[in-house]
């Protein structure tokens, strides 16, 4: 699997400069040298074959437990709480939504989507409201009839938590096609990656574009970006980056045999809603995904054949260390100090973040895939 | 498409299918099937016209493209058509061998 992204005919690479305005960052408010003296604790969370949630301790990098996930693997991906304590997963084959208690296992949350002939299937769409109170996908429903395939409209749904196994939807609102990753603001939206990056209200159903991709009105000197919202998982700075592609084309022809090829980046700071949209580094190289360094919001740091290390204000990959194989995401630490690269295969690779130098390696019982490596932050309690 | 021109029955039909009024018929298709409408090039050759940026190895990659049915064409699609074709396989880079292909005539 790899970014939809239009470069079959990519030739040149170039260079441009342009300004972000810089994604407020989640402070580290009881950092600490010593791990064990910091009032937190981190748990890094993936989805493994043949379908286990695995808890990771990101002070020791040792797999503290595996819980099983009714039903068939689905896509791995999950959003923790808040709080930390609850981790959200889309398992049986895309269609189903469980909540884990990451202490100790529990399910406590269980919507089956699909039901008599109308399958429903969630694509990498989960999120929860940042009270903890409601669960938010986007469901893609099809109904199979005896002779063809009714195609329905998809729809953000809307789950109470509180009604734990067998909830039902409280309230649906029609959104567009494609979407894929979503998002819980602090302003009580819902970002929605699609062809555009929108928000919803899901109290009303309201829509808003946050950040426009496919109709963004650059003029003719700029292709229409490829976007890709399969992994974005900022927990640690609390934002949602949807990654995009596009050129800069250098002469009135469109010529993309001489246009200037660009990564690019749409960041949504979810604490206020507020979006910026930029370029960030010339496109010399597949990077699946990428995460804000949550102490510093010029340095994203970025995964796949290797980790690179990207500073937004140089518009330049500053720093790249080869992966032992592909990995498909991306996840640091609070205090900033350790990369992550998982997806795919059985193991995380730990990297130092400033050097980028591998540092540990965490083995796991499966095969990630697609899995989310997302990172919860428990304050009061270990588990 | 402006710089094709279509020979055949076949090639006139595909044309029509791309053109900007028939967009949404292919979205539907894609939701129908749960697999993605991409054309990419796949395993044989990277957006750059080398292989640095391929997955590597393909084992990697492998439940990647399935489980997401992004290959359908290289790879079953475990979403909806063959939901069971890794199990018992949970680590495709040592247990590859393992992986059966799909015969649809023995379904």
């Amino acid at each position: 699997m790899r970014p939809s992204l239009l470069l079959s005919s990519l030739a040149t690479i170039g260079g441009l400069m342009l300004t972000g305005i810089g994604a407020s960052a989640a402070a580290d408010t009881t950092s600490s040298e010593d791990p064990t003296a910091r009032d937190y604790r981190e748990y890094l969370l993936t989805v493994t074959r043949p379908n286990q949630l695995q808890v990771i301790d990101m002070t020791s990098h040792t797999l503290l437990r595996s819980c099983d996930i009714p039903g068939p693997f689905g896509s791995g991906i999950m959003v923790p709480a808040a709080d930390g304590k609850t981790a959200y997963v889309i398992t049986n084959i895309w269609e189903d939504i469980v909540g884990i208690d990451i202490r100790d296992c529990e399910i406590t949350f269980h919507a089956a989507q699909s039901s008599g002939n109308e399958t429903v299937k969630s694509f990498q769409s989960v999120a929860v409201s940042q009270d903890g109170q409601e669960l938010y996908t986007v469901q893609n429903p099809v109904r199979l009839m005896s002779d063809h395939y009714e195609v329905l409209e998809p729809r953000l749904a809307v789950f109470e938590i509180a009604d734990g196994i067998g909830a039902q939807p409280v309230r649906t609102f029609p959104v567009d096609r494609r979407i894929t990753k979503i998002a819980a603001t602090g302003t009580g939206e819902v970002i929605l990656g699609g062809g555009d990056l929108q928000a919803i209200d899901p109290e009303t159903g309201d829509i808003r574009v946050v950040e426009p991709l496919q109709n963004w009105q650059r003029g003719e000197e700029w292709m229409t970006p490829d976007a890709f919202a399969m992994h974005t998982q900022g927990s640690q700075a609390n934002e949602y980056i949807m990654p995009y592609s596009t050129a800069r084309f250098t002469d009135g022809e469109q010529d993309m045999a001489t246009a200037e090829w660009w990564w690019g980046i749409s960041r949504v700071n979810l604490e206020t809603a507020e979006s910026e949209r930029m370029e960030i580094a010339p496109l010399t190289e597949v990077i699946m995904n990428f995460v804000t360094d949550p102490t510093d919001d010029n340095i994203l740091y970025g995964v796949f054949n290797s980790v690179s290390k990207i500073d937004i204000a140089t518009k330049t990959i500053v720093k790249e260390q080869p992966l032992d194989h592909t990995y498909y995401t991306v996840n640091v630490s609070r205090d900033g100090n350790t990369v992550y690269a998982g997806g795919t295969s059985s193991d995380i690779s730990v990297h130092d973040a400033e050097t980028l130098e591998k540092i540990a390696s965490i083995q796991l019982p499966g095969d990630m895939s697609t899995s989310d490596m997302r990172v919860a932050v428990i304050h009061d309690a270990a588990p | 498409m402006k710089h094709l021109k279509s020979f055949n029955k076949k090639a006139v039909q595909l044309q029509k299918a791309v053109s900007p009024e028939e967009v949404e018929d292919v979205v539907a298709m894609q939701t129908i099937v749960g697999c993605t409408a991409t054309a990419d090039p796949g395993w044989e050759i990277d957006a750059f016209g080398g292989l640095s940026s391929l997955c590597q190895p393909m084992e990697s990659d492998l439940y990647g493209c399935a489980d997401a049915c992004w290959w359908p064409a290289q790879v079953p699609d475990t979403m909806s058509t063959y939901p069971d074709w890794g199990n018992g396989v949970d680590k495709a880079n040592e247990d590859w061998r393992k992986i059966d292909g799909i015969f649809e005539d023995e379904q």
